[in-house]
């Protein structure tokens, strides 16, 4: 590996390793912080928890602790190396955001009660999350950089894609929920999105991040088959998880949810071939097939975003989500596929143009 | 070359099984499988500690409300007082349901018809709204007040219980007699508060 103190070989070695470990240990802890965010929106729309105590926020809480011993040790190492290089820094002040959140979100709870999901320090909780995920990943592809010789492309084991990529998406994911769900309004403020920019920012922001993500996972690999496939299935055993099992009138729809593997793989299949490689067009036909299915990967909660707009002033209760949201399926869907399908493109080829040029390094 | 088109078309196969499982197949399936759910909503008790008070003496209800039929995302028993406009004259004592329970002012902005919020009209008073959610099949739950008449004469109380998502009748008690200013029936209680 090469560092900045040659004559510290030993040093490099062992710090470099801690290095890594930072950076996933950052990684695992905002995929704990987010998966368990996610339950904690489910929870919230069964059983309207009313105290602090509750298992999704266990979950969430424990995310946080690791991310800040990630961070500690990401940051001590790359210091010990004579230079805190920048997703060290990132990584750092992404946390630093995701720790701050706490006290000020008590403070909030006791000047207003209960908030929604949107609110002041419900944001910086995610902003902080989507920036110490971002640089645990530009960390990974660091380390993994100082040892590249000349000419040999960036390449990282699939195993840490998968935890580099998915906590960041389920956190970028987390930050379009805040702007299109309906589940904002307190006694004292009212931040629910506008219905008509929700399913708007929806059909944008959804099938861009997918996009990013997954297409991001198959350039990190060098474009070879597999870590995208697998890092889709880890998002939707995340989803089913946090989302559908929770709720009982749900569980029959697990068969429809695991469906979304299908347009996964077929994208990895795509990117994947190596023929197709110098040419743009599998970059665009893959995002835009991972992009249309953002309807399907975001079930059930998008039934609530669309609902709103189509008929406000009905609930989605939990046992009449499945009709609901099988009739937004049939009414609504079609019409969201071509700014789905553009926007899965321009996600992929942020992600190529990105990760393959190794531009956050 | 002969690749690539194999490799194409097993691609737009995939597609092509993953879009008409998702739009057609798994949609008609749920259509016809999934049924809604039938809570059957009751109130099974209400006490009031006494039927005649002094004006300035406190009154003490309970009222206790059950679930016979499927799990209800939501069932709110409601005690209703058309004497009052503002909760200020009613204690919560005690309750064992799930969430705590709200008060309604006269004028805030209340759903109607059994509709939830997809109908709403102004409060014309004050009421109690106790409710857990979910409420299983099975489950009882009950709330006692404590109450101070303002005035002498007739005091009323209202009580009902509505599940939601209110997909039958079943969902709502009492089933016919006495509506109240949100369409939805109501059983009347009422003690008499003399000079003290």
């Amino acid at each position: 590996m090469s560092y900045s103190r040659p004559g510290s070989a030993a040093l490099a070695y062992g710090t470099g390793h801690k290095f890594l470990a930072g950076c996933v240990l950052v990684s695992i802890g905002i995929l704990l912080a987010a998966g368990g965010g996610s339950w904690d929106i489910t929870n919230h729309l069964l059983n309207k928890p009313e105290t602090f105590f509750a298992p999704p926020h266990a979950i969430l809480y424990s995310g946080v602790g690791a991310a800040v011993v990630g961070a500690v040790l990401l940051f001590s190492s790359s210091k010990r190396l004579g230079k805190v290089v920048w997703p060290a820094k990132m990584a750092a002040a992404g946390v630093i955001l995701l720790v701050s959140a706490g006290p000020v979100d008590f403070v909030w709870h006791s000047a207003f009660g209960l908030d929604g999901l949107l609110s002041p320090p419900h944001f910086v909780l995610v902003s902080g999350m989507v920036l110490s995920s971002m640089g645990a990943l530009a960390g990974m592809a660091f380390h993994k950089s100082m040892s590249l010789q000349n000419g040999e492309p960036l390449r990282l084991h699939p195993a840490l894609i998968v935890i580099a990529i998915l906590p960041l998406w389920l956190a970028l994911s987390g930050l379009v929920d805040m702007f299109t769900l309906p589940f904002s309004r307190t006694d004292y403020f009212n931040f629910d999105p506008n219905p008509t920019f929700a399913v708007v920012f929806a059909a944008i922001g959804f099938p861009f991040v997918i996009a990013a993500c997954l297409c991001g996972a198959s350039v990190l690999a060098g474009r070879r088959f597999g870590a995208m496939s697998i890092t889709g299935a880890a998002f939707v055993v995340t989803s089913m998880l946090s989302a559908i099992i929770p709720n009982d009138a749900l569980l029959d729809t697990i068969p429809f949810y695991a469906l979304n593997i299908i347009p996964i793989v077929a994208a990895d299949a795509i990117l994947s071939y190596r023929y197709w490689r110098p040419f743009r067009i599998p970059v665009y036909a893959a995002g835009a097939i991972v992009g249309i299915t953002f309807f399907m990967l975001y079930y059930p909660l998008i039934a609530h975003t669309y609902n709103e707009f189509t008929n406000i002033g009905r609930i989605v209760w939990p046992s009449v989500t499945i009709p609901i949201y099988f009739e937004l399926l049939a009414t609504v869907y079609p019409l969201v596929v071509p700014p789905a399908a553009a926007m899965g493109a321009v996600g992929a080829l942020a992600a190529d143009k990105i990760a393959a040029r190794n531009k956050f390094l | 070359m002969l690749r690539a088109i194999i490799l194409a078309g097993a691609v737009g196969a995939a597609l092509a099984i993953y879009f008409i499982f998702s739009l057609y197949v798994f949609p008609q399936s749920f259509q016809a499988s999934v049924k809604p759910s039938r809570p059957e909503a009751l109130i099974t008790a209400v006490n009031l500690s006494r039927s005649d008070l002094a004006l300035g003496e406190k009154l003490v209800v309970s009222v206790t409300g059950t679930n016979r039929g499927d799990r209800a995302d939501m069932q709110i028993v409601s005690v209703g007082f058309p004497n009052f406009t503002s909760p200020d004259s009613i204690r919560i004592l005690q309750h064992d349901f799930r969430q705590r329970p709200f008060t309604i002012n006269a004028t805030d902005p209340v759903g109607s018809g059994y509709a939830g919020t997809e109908e709403t009209v102004n409060a014309t008073y004050a009421s109690i709204e106790a409710f857990s959610r979910p409420w299983e099949t099975g489950s009882t739950y009950t709330i006692e007040l404590e109450v101070t008449p303002e005035a002498e004469g007739n005091f009323i109380m209202v009580v009902k219980a509505v599940a939601l998502p209110h997909t039958w009748d079943g969902a709502h008690y009492p089933r016919e007699g006495t509506m109240d200013y949100q369409s939805e029936f109501v059983d009347q209680y009422s003690v008499k508060v003399t000079k003290p």
